[in-house]
């Protein structure tokens, strides 16, 4: 099932953000070692987690956590300008209709084909969202492995700048565009939405 | 932001390649701009056995690219054995400290030397399920590697190598939709077969019988068209039904 939880929303679905959280937490901190605030030891939240971010998020029939993004707005504080200009030549994009695509997380606990099919999901459900929203472009910062993938997904990307070494890692930042092209280039890429997940995407609609 | 500039018109020109061929051309021009002579863009697989469904498109010495055949180097590279190990580009000079490197890796890059393929600098590529690839860039022989391009050759490999791969699965060499589909139980045995267990053992963990193990791993072999389990578990490892970390995870 897929929550969209947006800012101005109604009082956030606190279990299913808990859960997030928690799953951020596993993944981020103690998977991959980053240095980022944990709040009460469990939950891994930092000050871009406020009202006005907005948040993807995959959860089973039970709302267990499968995966998860954060969207922040490009027109305020976010990760690119606040922390990692130099990635940019010409600095952030930014403006209303760009978001940065921050805290792509996979359950730790699902099986390598399960995790494929949540992040083709995920994928999706990132270019749909941003056709509905009127968004026209992501950025993103991702390490070069990971930057390897998002090539693979298909969609329309672009390098920032030239990689650098931040924190031990080579670091790229990249603009995804985002039109009506997108979700067929994702598709001949082989990237869809699972059966499963679709289902409940349907009944949630 | 000159070079920005450069890696944004890479990335422009390499998606817009219509075929392998333009592809090679326009790597060949992104190597010369980059201070390199010679480009390698390959999935790691012996080319002799897996043909055109793998990535594949270099300007190496014909010479070479025969010899090489010839050893079935794709599988066992150097090269690409170190590119498996990172996903960020090194040298060449780098590997001894990151893969053990055998007196025959030695000699194979001491007999590319000697056929004109310097030092060089490689860019992993991995898709997960996919055959892993790198793109490398090589200097000739005696010239220094061009320090100062290392990052938007890391940028030009990558994008490079997605140019490849859709160009090829284009012609219908993707070929993952009749992939070889496991139950959860035979998955679940085969994950045990991948730690290094027995039937017996599968069995006492799982809480089913021998019998029943060997009989999920036979049927998943069966499912593979693969007759030994080492080759089980390397094929579900290869196509993303397990992963290193399911295997590690304790």
């Amino acid at each position: 099932m897929l929550h969209v939880l947006q800012p101005g929303d109604a009082p956030a679905r606190d279990r299913v953000l808990q859960a997030m959280f928690a799953a951020r937490k596993s993944v981020f901190v103690d998977l991959l070692k980053w240095n980022v605030p944990v709040v009460a030891g469990t939950y891994e939240m930092d000050r871009f987690d406020d009202a006005q971010a907005t948040y993807l998020i995959l959860t089973d029939a039970s709302g267990a956590h499968l995966g998860s993004a954060r969207l922040l707005k490009t027109d305020r504080p976010h990760i690119l300008n606040s922390y990692y200009r130099e990635l940019c030549a010409k600095g952030p994009p930014s403006g209303p209709r760009i978001r940065e695509v921050t805290r792509f997380c996979l359950d730790r606990r699902l099986k390598a084909a399960e995790r494929r099919e949540v992040r083709d999901t995920l994928v999706s459900a990132l270019a749909d969202h941003a056709l509905e929203c009127g968004v026209e472009a992501y950025s993103a910062i991702a390490q070069m492995g990971w930057f390897q993938q998002i090539l693979a997904f298909g969609w329309r990307c672009r390098p920032l700048g030239l990689p650098r070494h931040c924190d031990g890692a080579l670091l790229a930042a990249l603009r995804i565009d985002i039109d009506r092209d997108t979700p067929a280039l994702l598709r001949a890429a082989g990237i869809a939405p699972s059966a499963a997940l679709t289902r409940d995407l349907r009944a949630a609609a | 932001m000159r070079l920005h500039q450069v890696a944004l018109q890479f990335a422009r020109v390499v998606e817009a390649a219509g075929d392998a061929d333009e592809l090679a051309r326009i790597l060949l021009a992104i190597t010369l701009e980059l201070g390199f002579q010679y480009f390698a863009l390959s999935h790691h697989v012996d080319v002799a056995v897996v043909g055109d469904s793998a990535i594949r498109l270099h300007n190496y010495p014909a010479k070479w690219a025969d010899y090489y055949d010839a050893q079935t180097l794709g599988v066992s590279d150097p090269v690409h054995r170190a590119s498996h190990v990172t996903s960020v580009g090194f040298r060449w000079s780098q590997m001894s400290q990151m893969i053990p490197l055998t007196a025959r890796d030695q000699r194979i890059l001491e007999l590319g030397r000697t056929q004109g393929i310097g030092d060089g600098f490689t860019i992993p590529a991995h898709v997960p399920g996919e055959a892993r690839g790198s793109c490398s860039f090589a200097i000739e022989t005696g010239r220094p590697v061009p320090e100062t391009t290392l990052p938007l050759a890391q940028l030009a490999g990558g994008f490079a190598f997605e140019a490849a791969r859709r160009l090829w699965s284009g012609r219908g060499h993707r070929g993952e939709t009749d992939a070889p589909q496991l139950t959860d139980r035979q998955r679940d045995c085969v994950l045990w077969v991948a730690r290094g267990k027995g039937d017996w053992e599968i069995g006492r963990i799982l809480g089913v019988s021998e019998e029943t193990v060997a009989r999920h791993v036979k049927q998943a072999c069966a499912r593979y068209g693969v007759s030994k389990r080492t080759s089980l578990a390397i094929r579900t490892l290869f196509d993303g039904t397990l992963s290193f970390t399911d295997i590690f995870r304790r």
